[in-house]
């Protein structure tokens, strides 16, 4: 008997050991440099967290497959802040209650498609295709909808069925792979998808006479994807990086100047 | 199997202990404010918003659908896979003059059961069938998974096979028997006493192993639950929900192993 009362002592011990509240409030992003860090695996997050922590990273920097289980993190206090694009974090702070962005910018990173190295004939059609929605505001209109909506925490008004993907068209197929858990980017409603760069993607596709094929996969699976010839293209928010373009081409960006930013309880953020 | 002697038994150290750790999380529920009415209507919310709101459930019944597809299909190869080589390996043990395919089939069952099925899954995917685009993403998982669960198999039933006293086969062949009728006739019904519930294991093993195809782009149970997390930003209900869902089949599945293996034991002298 005295065998289980200390183990009740014990799990009452550790639970409230687990439970000790962190005092000192987080008040610009150079703190985050030795906090624990969380992002994305395979996203631009994961390497600015890296070049923050330096070489504590083996120990502080935890890389997730989806945002949510960062976020998930992030509310338990299993670490400090999340490293990543300030759209999507901004679509966290509209709908999940205690969080918030930190002013200061960590850098600024624009985004682009990304194609397999080589195959420079598709970059140029879809360079092409994207030019002339940007030129006649196709592009602008995309972004307009889903700020008013996704960004102000309605997520439900925008259904895929109204997305033309193109079906049947005469040119064949446009396969795109990308990581439906990024809104306003990309995100799975019921069978279908949606976000801004899935409508993107329609429009190009459209431009090309092609019909718009989605394959959703994890982030860090999307570059082999490609390389391998699994998709024609990926399209998920994902920024231009000198050594993505070593193994990567890229299209002309679509999104200039996207920040990357902390995610981080509200209670402990002090402006 | 529990006997009557051992149900009569008092309450062992093991149930005692597992009760206090049971009424300590009950506790734990109570102080963090669980039990309050808003924390159920908060509850409720969320239930809605997972599950109701735009049909989300047939996101987890469409996850479902292509877990069991999958698990049904890999199945389906595994036991094609399996009996051939448990073929081949019983019987070259049996005296057959088969090095080469023996060789063939222990290398196979040694290297398909020494790496992990998730990796065999993105090798077919992204290496072995990386040009074949237009193929369904679930053909290529069912063959990977199939391949995968057929070098279990195979040791399923050569195990199950091996298991039977190598006297019965002695006593058939001095009746006059051949080596394929003793085998048919005397060694197999035996041992597919033993082989059939652990085929079952293995189905409930692959059951739970396809939860892994969300890497390649598959939607399954498990993906499904990622998805509506995706969805809400709700952390918990989704994954609870998919948990459960994978544990009814399982304790559904093994119900039916358990009534089975009481059948298949019937008239067995104990």
């Amino acid at each position: 008997m005295k065998k289980f009362l200390a183990l009740v002592l014990v799990l009452i011990l550790a639970s409230s050991a687990f439970a000790a509240e962190n005092p000192a409030k987080l008040k610009t992003t150079s703190q985050l440099k030795t906090e624990k860090l969380a992002a994305q695996r395979g996203t631009v997050g994961q390497y600015i967290a890296e070049d923050l922590l330096g070489d504590k990273k083996g120990d502080l920097l935890t890389t997730y497959e989806k945002y949510v289980d960062a976020v998930s993190a992030l509310l338990q206090g299993k670490v400090r802040a999340i490293i990543m694009d300030e759209m999507p974090a901004k679509r966290f702070i509209a709908s999940v209650e205690g969080l918030a962005i930190m002013d200061e910018a960590l850098s600024e990173e624009n985004y682009a498609m990304g194609f397999k190295k080589g195959n420079a004939e598709l970059v140029a059609q879809v360079n092409k295709a994207l030019a002339e929605i940007k030129a006649d505001g196709t592009l602008d209109k995309i972004f307009a909808k889903y700020y008013e909506t996704f960004l102000a925490g309605d997520s439900s008004s925008i259904k895929p069925e109204d997305i033309d993907f193109n079906k049947g068209a005469k040119g064949g197929k446009l396969v795109v792979g990308t990581e439906a858990g990024f809104a306003p980017y990309e995100l799975k409603v019921g069978s279908g998808f949606i976000g801004i760069d899935v409508e993107m993607c329609a429009a190009i596709a459209k431009k090309l006479d092609k019909e718009l094929v989605i394959i959703n996969m994890n982030f860090d699976a999307l570059p082999m994807a490609v390389s391998t010839n699994k998709v024609d293209l990926i399209c998920a928010g994902i920024t231009v990086t000198e050594e993505r373009k070593e193994n990567m081409d890229f299209s002309d960006n679509y999104v200039v100047g996207a920040k990357q930013v902390a995610l981080v309880k509200a209670d402990d953020y002090e402006k | 199997m529990r006997n009557n002697y051992q149900s009569r038994k008092a309450l062992s150290r093991g149930d005692l202990l597992l009760g206090l750790v049971g009424i300590y999380l009950i506790y734990l529920l109570y102080a963090s404010g669980f039990f309050t009415a808003e924390a159920w209507a908060d509850f409720n919310r969320r239930f809605y918003q997972n599950f109701v709101k735009d049909r989300r459930y047939m996101m987890l019944v469409d996850g479902l659908k292509a877990t069991i597809f999958m698990t049904s299909g890999a199945t389906l190869i595994g036991l094609i896979v399996g009996l051939i080589l448990s073929v081949i390996r019983v019987a070259h043990k049996g005296g057959a003059k088969i090095p080469v395919l023996n060789w063939l089939a222990e290398s196979y069952i040694t290297v398909l059961r020494g790496t992990p099925a998730m990796v065999q899954l993105l090798i077919w995917n992204f290496t072995i069938f990386a040009s074949a685009r237009d193929l369904n993403t679930q053909y290529i998982a069912i063959l990977a998974f199939g391949l995968n669960s057929g070098a279990y198999i195979a040791e399923i039933f050569r195990g199950g096979i091996e298991a039977i006293d190598p006297g019965q086969m002695e006593a058939a062949r001095s009746l006059g028997l051949s080596y394929g009728t003793s085998m048919k006739r005397v060694v197999l019904p035996q041992a597919l006493r033993n082989i059939i519930p652990m085929l079952f294991n293995e189905f409930i093993a692959l059951l739970k192993e396809t939860s892994v195809a969300g890497y390649i782009g598959i939607d399954d149970l498990t993906r499904a639950g990622q998805n509506i997390q995706a969805l809400t930003l709700e952390h918990s209900q989704p994954l609870v929900m998919v948990a459960i869902i994978y544990l009814v089949i399982v304790m559904l599945l093994t119900k039916f192993v358990s009534k089975l293996e009481q059948w298949l034991s019937r008239g067995r002298r104990r």
